[in-house]
């Protein structure tokens, strides 16, 4: 990918600019043809596609109104989703079509984050069952632990750490050791939450915290892999 | 808006300084004291070439983005409708180039970014320190991987600054502030309008903030927030495991809704105690209620780090 970057022409600029519309289906003559010559854009054109084809694949559940007002106050809470503009700025600030890796993962965490707030029949877990019986909380961040199908957030980490340490290699030192460390003391927090899971699967904290650690580390692989250190 | 075609011009000057050796047989100490007489020069014009000063016309709210892998970047705001920048660079291999849109004519755009030219140069080698004083409603992007940033006097747009471990240390900002450090520490001092600060390990440090919004996470690292909530703020501070202390003064009024889960919460200011939300956690660890007539709107979280709130 680097390579590639080295290489960007004005084209690339041009495709990016007319990407959009083209993935919505209008006619781009241009963007047809850059792909065919650039690899770059070509990666990004096709990453967007396999997104689009995959998203499209997800069955349509609509959730329930609670479960929305849910996610929504424990995001709020948060501070995650505070304010619309907030969110779509900072999105924005990512300079997205230039990252195609890390835009794709960060896509499909989004996909996940959906279907896996989104109820579904499931058979009552343990965990669910406890919270009924407790009379505690509907929590609305499901844990990792609730998923099912062997798809999860955690798969999304893993598949970007197999792809950090292909990358760790050609970090500087001290850089790959502030990754490190940071991927450390991320690893820590998941194995306490999951921890207080196990003995309190209705630990709204740790749900909170779980899934914070989680997308904390999926932003901080993705800042490893897009990290340009000026070559 | 059409896209106007960048000018792109080299900064530095690589000079390489080359020094003639000279064999000296007889009197040591006086030929070792005129070599080095003639070698300054020669040192100071070598130093001269790694460091190029430069001034852009800039228009109202221009946008200036700096991208670097390591040094020192100083950006301060300055009542010109200038651009001014210094630069000086460890290495003849690391050039810092611009890139200013629209190539003439006051400046929308001034992107800088350092590119390292031989992929020999590693470590400090590759450092390029920045200082440059910008005008008043700058909107700022700043990456420095492995550098500190330092943001003074700039009553900016929107400030975006984003360093893997470098420190970085805002001080009398006005604005929307996006600032995030992997593995640095992160000051904010005096800041007003709205600001988000995250890290995972660095620490982070508010002083005196006029801020109407402030969100703040880190996971390993320690929160240490000094001074009063404004009214109507709206505080959300939370950490995983290091510690949290909020030193606030007896005037502040603000609702307070704090909560740790394996931590301790300790507080001694005198809070009106108000119904609790359910909750799986005691009372010791979680703490609702308001403090004068609870203007502001404080959130403090903690999975397994200490809350302590103080009367400074």
């Amino acid at each position: 990918m680097d390579d590639t970057r080295r290489h960007r022409t004005a084209e690339c600029d041009r495709c990016e600019l007319e990407l959009e519309a083209y993935m919505e289906g209008e006619a781009r003559p241009f963007v047809l043809a850059h792909v065919r010559e650039c690899v770059f854009c070509k990666v990004v054109s096709e990453d967007l596609q396999a997104l689009r084809t995959a998203a499209g694949e997800l069955p349509l559940e609509e959730p329930s109104p609670a479960v929305w007002a849910n996610v929504r106050a424990q995001l709020s809470a948060e501070g995650t989703f505070a304010e619309k503009e907030g969110v779509w700025s900072w999105i924005w600030q990512l300079d997205l079509l230039r990252r195609p890796v890390p835009v794709a993962a960060f896509a499909c965490m989004l996909v996940l984050g959906c279907w896996m707030t989104a109820p579904r029949n499931y058979p009552q877990s343990e965990a669910s069952a406890s919270l009924a019986a407790s009379g505690g909380q509907p929590v609305a961040v499901r844990s990792m632990a609730f998923v099912s199908g062997g798809t999860s957030l955690e798969q999304v980490v893993r598949e970007l750490e197999e792809a950090f340490k292909a990358r760790e290699g050609s970090l500087a030192p001290d850089v790959k050791a502030t990754y490190e460390n940071s991927l450390s003391s991320l690893d820590v927090s998941i194995r306490e939450c999951n921890d207080s899971l196990q003995r309190e699967p209705g630990n709204s904290l740790a749900h909170e915290y779980l899934f914070a650690a989680y997308s904390q580390k999926a932003e901080v692989l993705s800042s490893a892999l897009d990290i340009d250190e000026g070559r | 808006m059409k896209a106007a075609r960048p000018a792109r011009e080299d900064l530095t000057v690589a000079e390489r300084h080359q020094q003639k050796t000279t064999k000296t047989t007889a009197f040591p100490y006086g030929v070792g004291i005129f070599l080095c007489s003639l070698a300054l020069p020669g040192l100071l014009v070598a130093a001269e070439g790694n460091r190029v000063e430069k001034t852009f016309e800039a228009a109202p709210t221009p946008r200036v983005t700096i991208s670097n892998a390591r040094g020192l970047i100083l950006v301060r705001g300055w009542d010109k409708q200038q651009v001014h920048i210094v630069c000086s660079v460890m290495s003849p291999r690391v050039e810092v180039d611009s890139e200013v849109i629209p190539p003439s004519g006051p400046a929308d755009k001034v992107h800088f970014s350092t590119h390292i030219l031989d992929p020999l140069v590693s470590g400090k080698d590759q450092t390029a320190d920045y200082s440059l004083d910008v005008p008043m409603g700058t909107d700022l992007e700043i990456r420095d991987t492995q550098g500190s940033v330092k943001i003074e006097k700039l009553q900016g747009d929107d400030a975006t600054v984003e360093t893997v471990g470098g420190v970085i240390v805002v001080s009398d900002f006005t604005g929307h502030l996006f600032v995030r450090s992997i593995g640095g520490n992160i000051d904010v001092i005096r800041a007003a309008g709205r600001v988000e600060a995250y890290s995972i390990t660095g620490d982070l440090h508010f002083v005196s903030p006029a801020t109407s919004k402030l969100r703040a996470t880190t996971t390993s690292g320690r929160i240490l927030f000094e001074g009063d909530f404004p009214d109507g703020g709206d505080y959300s501070l939370s950490e995983y495991s290091g510690d949290m202390d909020i030193i606030c003064p007896p005037s502040a009024s603000f609702e307070l809704n704090a909560k740790t889960d394996r931590g301790k919460l300790e507080n001694q200011m005198p809070i009106t105690i108000r119904h609790q939300p359910a909750t799986p956690l005691s009372s010791a660890n979680s703490l609702f209620g308001t403090h004068l007539t609870g203007k502001a709107t404080v959130s403090l979280k903690s999975f397994s780090g200490t809350i302590r709130i103080r009367q400074r």
